[in-house]
């Protein structure tokens, strides 16, 4: 039972953007998390659930199109506006009502919320398995350096750029985006200045929301859609967000590389041990910079 | 409570007293008639909620359907007139998985609904703890149905244990009899980090180096059960170049890597051996974009062999339920024949009378043929179906093709290996 044998550079550089490709999947969904945790101030732990509805809207969506190459472009488009809607009737309805609470309370209420859509989940699509396919031009693998590579995740690594570069557009040129910036580090002084406070952070759940929706419906073909998806995605996004830096954006998107990078080159250089990496790395970091490796907005 | 009619203490106790005996007297006369006519009850744990409730739901509709068929008639085939007609009756419990809540809801069961026999469950935990910590001591017994771990007849195994369904020890005999055939020699394994995992893929390594001692692992990697994201351990695992791959992954795992040997079309550049590969419950959520050519082992296929009673079974278990049976509606299925069958022979409702007729019977099976209780160890003797997956032109779903049936006698460990294995 001898070590892996696959250091040669081909084998290396897959692995480097398959870690990638992972990365953007997770930087999609802790951004909208790392969002809401800035500018809402709250640690939702119903991000998962958002996630998996994502999931599922997306499979239910492509399946109600014919399953072609149509289904999965409209599922990956309106499956997130799902989410988002979802999410905006949550918000007017409880969240709206709770911002003043302590963090306790809304950890606990976002974790009652988790299990409340979780059951809600299983009601409306059961306890099935479900499973949707990428069209025919994503599947299958491409040559490249030698070493076949996914063509999904190749796709996930043109999307993730984008998406990063859409959010830092979103939060540094729109008005909107600013003054949820602006939320983020002095909401009362935002309210001072006549700004609806309650509509700027029903948009912010919402984006947020919207990016966990948006991550749920990428995965969707590449995973099997089950209950339970949420509770994997939650822990790794909370980790994600505590070691970029509570509320930061770009912090989301350093710890999605860390994680989704340590647990590629694990599983290449020591797969025995391949679960551990990515904790040992969330490990080291806390203890070199216990706040987190960029600037947290708390 | 106020007692009125009594004025003095000693009085009030002598009536309390009379009245408990005359109550105590009448149920002993009482009791006999009423063991005789009441129901046999069964007791079934399982996981109701969550990913595993499928294959739960579906071993349920199983038994529900033989039900169907086993209670027109009595039970214990008495025909006196005027009797009520013995049914079995059962109750079911949510274990959520969670083996303390299958220890107390098989206590609960046992104590207070005095169920006749427990079956159950997914959680191979679950059934190893319920079959030492209940059935064991309360002398009730227990047949589990789902769960795949060999030390429920194998190891841990005791005279109140059964399985009625395929464990580790014989898919991972049938996978490694089968891949022996085969002219891999480098391999690497690779699988879900917990028990089932590593049974399966210990069973397989050990019977395949036993029959081909020239086979290597080249490499090994386990990742967390249900690890959404299995494509870097599958680029991880072709650049290492091995001659073939033996996965060992189970419930949601098992949708996880058949797209993950999809997407990256790792099955069309080395052979893959799974064990559930060619599972219907498998292949079913993939539809036909699951991956062709991956190599396979179960022990019931609802369209193979093609038999008369298992184009029936499939019909009826379809008008039903609107789906086809999978492993564990099979397992299902027979454990309620089993049951009504061992109580017929018995005679009686005594569960020590039941396990010795258990022992050794033989009960119908659906897909044909007869299905034996083996009396050493409690294992029943079912085949494993060795195939591929390949695209069907009937079915909307992968099916095996190539199948190759290896017998229970061939899959199985001797009684003789069983007892050593129990220290005996």
């Amino acid at each position: 039972m001898g070590p892996a044998q696959g250091f040669t550079t081909p084998a290396l550089v897959s692995q480097l953007l398959v870690g990638l490709s992972l990365a953007m999947v997770l930087f999609i969904v802790t951004s909208g998390l790392s969002f809401i945790l800035g500018v809402l101030r709250i640690p939702n732990v119903a991000h998962g659930s958002l996630y998996m509805i994502g999931a599922f809207s997306a499979f239910s969506i492509s399946r109600l199109l014919g399953g072609g190459a149509l289904g999965f472009w409209l599922a990956l488009l309106l499956a997130p506006l799902v989410v988002a809607l979802v999410s905006f009737i949550a918000e007017r309805t409880l969240f709206c009502h709770l911002y003043e609470r302590e963090h306790l309370m809304l950890l606990l209420f976002t974790f009652a919320l988790m299990l409340v859509l979780g059951d809600l989940v299983k009601m409306s699509w059961g306890a099935t398995y479900r499973s949707t396919t990428a069209p025919a031009m994503l599947r299958g693998s491409v040559n490249l350096f030698g070493s076949p590579f996914p063509r999904y995740n190749l796709f996930l690594l043109f999307l993730g750029p984008l998406v990063a570069i859409g959010l830092w557009l979103f939060s540094n040129k729109t008005r909107i985006g600013k003054i949820a910036r602006a939320a983020a580090v002095d909401r009362e002084m935002v309210g001072a200045i006549g700004i609806n406070v309650s509509w700027v952070f029903a948009f912010a759940f919402v984006f947020g929301c919207f990016l966990a929706g948006l991550g749920g419906a990428l995965v969707a073909p590449t995973i099997s859609i089950t209950l339970g998806m949420d509770h994997d995605i939650i822990m790794e996004a909370f980790l994600i967000v505590t070691i970029g830096g509570l509320g930061n954006m770009w912090g989301a998107l350093v710890g999605s590389l860390i994680f989704g990078l340590t647990q590629s080159f694990g599983i290449l250089f020591l797969p025995q041990f391949a679960i551990v990496f990515p904790y040992a790395a969330v490990v080291i970091v806390l203890i070199w910079r216990p706040k987190g490796l960029l600037k947290s907005v708390w | 409570m106020t007692e009125k009619g009594c004025t003095m203490r000693q009085r009030c106790f002598l009536k309390s007293w009379v009245l408990a005996t005359a109550l105590v007297g009448m149920s002993f006369i009482l009791l006999p008639l009423e063991a005789h006519a009441r129901n046999i009850k069964v007791g079934i744990i399982d996981c109701y909620s969550g990913p595993p409730a499928v294959y739960a739901r579906d071993a349920l509709n199983g038994f529900k359907l033989a039900l169907k068929e086993i209670n027109k008639k009595d039970v214990l085939g008495r025909k006196k007139e005027g009797l009520l007609r013995q049914k079995i009756e059962f109750t079911t419990r949510d274990t959520k998985f969670k083996v303390g809540i299958a220890l107390n809801m098989a206590k609960e069961l046992v104590m207070r609904e005095h169920v006749d026999v427990l079956v159950g469950t997914i959680n191979s935990g679950a059934a190893l703890a319920v079959s030492e910590n209940v059935a064991m001591p309360n002398k009730v017994p227990f047949i589990v149905w789902i769960s795949k771990s060999e030390n429920i007849t194998g190891k841990k195994g005791n005279r109140y244990a059964f399985s009625t369904g395929e464990n580790t020890a014989m898919a991972g005999k049938a996978g490694g009899v089968a891949l022996s055939r085969k002219p891999y020699v480098n391999y690497w394994i690779a699988g879900d980090d917990y028990e089932y995992g590593h049974a399966i893929g210990k069973a397989a390594w050990d019977n395949l180096k036993a029959l081909k001692p020239d086979v290597k692992v080249i490499g090994e990697s386990w990742w967390k059960p249900g690890e959404p994201n299995l494509t870097p351990y599958i680029t991880a695992i072709l650049a290492a170049k091995p001659d073939a791959v033996i996965f060992c992954t189970g419930g949601a795992s098992m949708t996880n890597i058949m797209k993950a040997i999809k997407t990256t079309g790792m099955a069309k550049k080395v052979p893959i051996w799974i064990h559930t590969a060619i599972d219907y419950g498998v292949d079913k959520p993939l539809g036909l974009e699951g991956p062709e050519g991956v190599m396979g082992t179960t022990d019931y296929l609802f369209y193979y062999p093609d038999t008369p009673e298992n184009k029936a079974f499939d019909k009826a278990y379809e008008a039903a339920y609107g789906d086809h049976p999978g492993f564990s509606a099979f397992h299902g299925y027979i454990t309620a024949r089993f049951i009504a069958q061992a109580f017929k022979k018995a005679g009686s409702l005594n569960k020590e009378k039941f396990i010795d007729a258990l022992e050794g019977l033989k009960v119908k099976s659906p897909a044909g043929g007869e299905v034996e209780m083996r009396a050493c160890d409690h294992q029943a003797v079912l085949p494993e179906y060795f195939g591929i997956t390949a695209v069907s032109p009937t079915y909307k779903f992968l099916i095996a093709k190539d199948i190759v049936t290896l017998t229970g006698a061939e899959v199985m460990p001797s009684c003789a290996d069983v007892m050593k294995m129990r220290g005996k």
